[in-house]
């Protein structure tokens, strides 16, 4: 399936959250990741949301959806060529020094706690299979606790 | 000044005349209010389901009115809210606007699971156009203003205001001093857009001037924008035959020579091979509701769709499109007709082929409604419809129920009214009839109004003729008593080898029940006594309630059947099972 991601412009109001992700309930997805985070503007939210779909008349129905709510100024999609999608993840990993700074020339993640001698705390951030592919590269079975922050995406 | 003087200072302020509910703990402080405005009358319903058909029945049938009202309707919190649910999803589904208020616990208690406390603005949310909760009591009037701008505005719809009831009696320094003239409220996501562009405009005429085998879709959108003369106008200039949906019957009248009559699952042979052999669809303000196509990937394969809609998210949602055209109908007709380049073709194949489609089932139409009853020599609903229709000759207003005798309605009553036909369309709620008569007949009371239920929809809001009985509203309401649940009676016939689960029902004697509510009543049991009865109940003044033993085993054809498509329709009725099963018995024995 093909990965989306939509991205909307919304009142800040009690509720706005609820009626997006009921709408995308009732047309059956499942919310792969989804944002909400204040814009340059003041009262108005920037939401990402990023779901599967392969049918672009599905995905084109969704956003005229979203633009009917009263609450919602403006949804488009962003298309992968033309935009940045990018995550944070905060990682609890298991792993000795030496194994983790292999890695740090092409991941360029940053420690931010080290517990013991074996126990990182480090936070990687880029693109979903940037990400994806650190944690593969490393070990998954290294990963203590994981936190993601779901996609963000910007227009180019 | 309080909140609750505000609530109905706004109400007054919108023009509101009829407020129709029911009361209860948490709405006690806006009812207490309401003596003190003299200009609005309360409507006692008998169920918060009613109050919300009625609110529908003013604003569907005051809406070509010189003075449109918007329905509003209240009940207090919990269980009171829970049962005006039905009947908003069913406004939203219909684009109906109205304004329904409810009473909610205080602001301090909610969320605590207080007394009779629903999440109303989480469970209207889904089913609703728009939901408020005003904190305080000086947030009301700007709540109130906004509800009913976003109510009525674009394509209609309901609008919940939840008003707590500590901000009913909250204390505010000001008077009422909204000015709600010309009040538009700060909406940027508010989108709205009337007026036609002109590109997709000079595509689409383009098209219409190209095409040998148009068809044209009356929709909802023709009759909610006023655009049904304009749409005559329109189709006698370019020669175009039409059709309608289910909302759009009498937007223009259904006799007109070019009329093909209603479209879909139950609609006529003409309507439904046109769209078939079509090689251009002109939709005005409608959405391809999967009763109106049927499969879709079956649906008019050949044609190119013109889509004049209001609301964007309908474009393209079932049924691609070749032009788009997002506005207003009527504006949208204005425009077309002004257009030079707009040609005139003549057309004689297509028409010819049409008076074709038209004979396919004529003769065993006229059959049954000469006839007049059925096989065990009950009445047919068909034939009573056709008799009605020709004894108002088409002017009353048709308020059905849902099911079989609705669509009898919708295809045998010849309507010549504009917007004289009010049905649950969308949702299909059974017993919407009986209430929405009754707001029906309050925005229009020097017409003629007609209640048309079935057995089973009438029970499900038969507690509204207390109403009638109070408020003595002249509507005239027929049941037809069947017996069964007849719609689907007709898919167990069609579909489920004749196994009648849960369709058989035993009514009470309606004519006691009308009796005890103190309404004239009579029953009609031959067909002699059709024309008769029904000329009396034209005579009559109030309300009266007549009974007409029908034909449980009528069917309502043509069919698609649900899923299938236009190739599919059945036209004859099966053979009756019921003899075949009779002498298979015998033979067990």
């Amino acid at each position: 399936m093909k990965r989306r991601t939509i991205l909307a412009f919304m009142l800040d109001r009690p509720g706005v959250l609820n009626k997006v992700s009921m709408l995308i309930r009732k047309k059956m997805y499942n919310v792969d990741t989804l944002t909400v985070c204040s814009s340059r503007i003041q009262g108005i939210s920037r939401m990402t949301i990023t779901l599967e779909e392969d049918d672009q008349r599905k995905v084109e129905q969704i956003i005229r959806q979203l633009e009917k709510f009263t609450e919602v100024i403006s949804v488009k999609e962003l298309h992968k060529d033309n935009s940045y999608w990018r995550e944070v993840a905060i990682v609890k990993l298991e792993v000795d020094a030496a194994h983790l700074e292999s890695f740090q020339g092409r991941y360029n993640f940053e420690i931010l706690d080290r517990k013991s001698e074996d126990i990182h705390i480090l936070q990687v951030a880029g693109s979903t299979r940037h990400i994806d592919g650190f944690l593969d590269e490393i070990g998954r079975e290294y990963i203590v606790e994981i936190a993601r922050t779901g996609v963000s995406a910007m227009e180019k | 000044m309080t909140g609750k003087n505000l609530v109905m200072g706004a109400l007054k302020a919108q023009g509101v005349r009829y407020i129709f509910g029911y009361t209860g703990g948490a709405i006690m402080p806006i009812f207490d209010e309401m003596e003190n405005f003299g200009d609005i009358q309360f409507i006692m319903s008998r169920h918060e389901q009613g109050a919300v058909f009625m609110a529908q029945g003013l604003s569907r049938a005051s809406l070509s009115t010189e003075e449109p009202l918007i329905g509003v309707c209240i009940s207090t919190s919990g269980p009171g809210a829970m049962n005006l649910t039905t009947g908003i999803a069913d406004a939203y589904m219909d684009s109906v606007p109205l304004v329904a208020i409810t009473g909610q616990v205080a602001t301090g208690v909610i969320a605590t699971d207080a007394f009779q406390e629903s999440d109303v603005v989480g469970v209207m949310m889904p089913i609703c156009k728009q939901t408020y909760m005003p904190l305080a009591a000086d947030e009301v009037e700007a709540t109130f203003h906004e509800a009913f701008y976003v109510a009525t505005t674009g394509r209609g719809g309901p609008v919940v205001v939840d008003v707590p009831k500590d901000v009913q009696d909250q204390e505010v320094s000001t008077g009422y001093s909204f000015d709600a003239k010309g009040y538009r409220p700060d909406l940027p996501g508010f989108f709205f857009h009337p007026t036609p562009e002109r590109e997709p405009l000079q595509r689409a005429i383009h098209l219409i001037n190209r095409s040998e085998r148009p068809i044209m879709f009356c929709g909802h959108g023709v009759i909610n924008s006023n655009g049904g003369k304009l749409l005559q106008k329109f189709a006698e200039k370019v020669n175009i035959p039409f059709a309608f949906t289910l909302h759009g019957l009498s937007a223009l009248p259904s006799d007109h020579h070019l009329s093909l009559g209603m479209m879909g699952m139950h609609g006529t042979v003409e309507a439904n091979r046109a769209i078939m052999e079509a090689d251009l669809l002109i939709s005005f303000g409608m959405r391809f509701d999967d009763r109106v196509t049927g499969k879709l990937n079956e649906y008019a394969m050949n044609a190119d769709v013109i889509h004049v809609e209001i609301d964007p998210s309908e474009i393209e949602k079932n049924v691609a499109t070749t032009v788009a055209i997002n506005a207003d109908v009527r504006r949208t007709l204005e425009f077309l007709l002004d257009d030079p380049m707009l040609t005139c073709k003549p057309r004689r194949r297509w028409f010819e082929k049409i008076a074709s489609f038209r004979e396919v089932m004529a003769k065993d139409l006229q059959e049954e409604l000469e006839g007049g009853v059925g096989e065990d020599g009950s009445l047919l609903m068909k034939s009573i419809i056709h008799q009605l229709s020709e004894l108002t000759g088409g002017k009353d207003l048709i308020v059905p129920d849902v099911g079989q005798h609705q669509m009898m309605a919708a295809r045998f009553y010849t309507y010549q009214t504009e917007n004289s036909w009010f049905a649950s369309g969308g949702a299909g709620t059974m017993g919407a009839s009986l209430p929405m008569s009754l707001g029906v007949k309050l925005a229009r009371p020097d017409e003629r109004v007609w209640s048309i239920s079935g057995d089973g929809g009438f029970q499900m809001n038969i507690q509204e003729l207390g109403t009638v009985m109070e408020q003595q509203i002249d509507v005239k309401i027929l049941i037809f008593n069947n017996g069964y649940l007849g719609m689907v009676r007709q898919w167990q016939t069609l579909f489920f080898d004749g196994r009648y689960a849960g369709t058989p029902m035993q009514s009470p004697d309606f004519g006691l029940i009308a009796q005890a509510y103190n309404i004239p009543y009579e029953k009609v049991e031959n067909r002699e006594e059709v024309r008769p009865a029904l000329q009396r109940t034209m005579d009559s003044k109030g309300p009266v309630i007549v009974e007409f033993i029908c034909d449980p085993s009528e069917v309502i054809l043509p069919m698609i059947p649900s899923g299938g498509g236009f190739n599919d329709m059945i036209v004859k009725r099966p053979a009756r099972k019921k003899q075949a099963a009779a002498k298979s018995k015998g033979g067990k024995k």
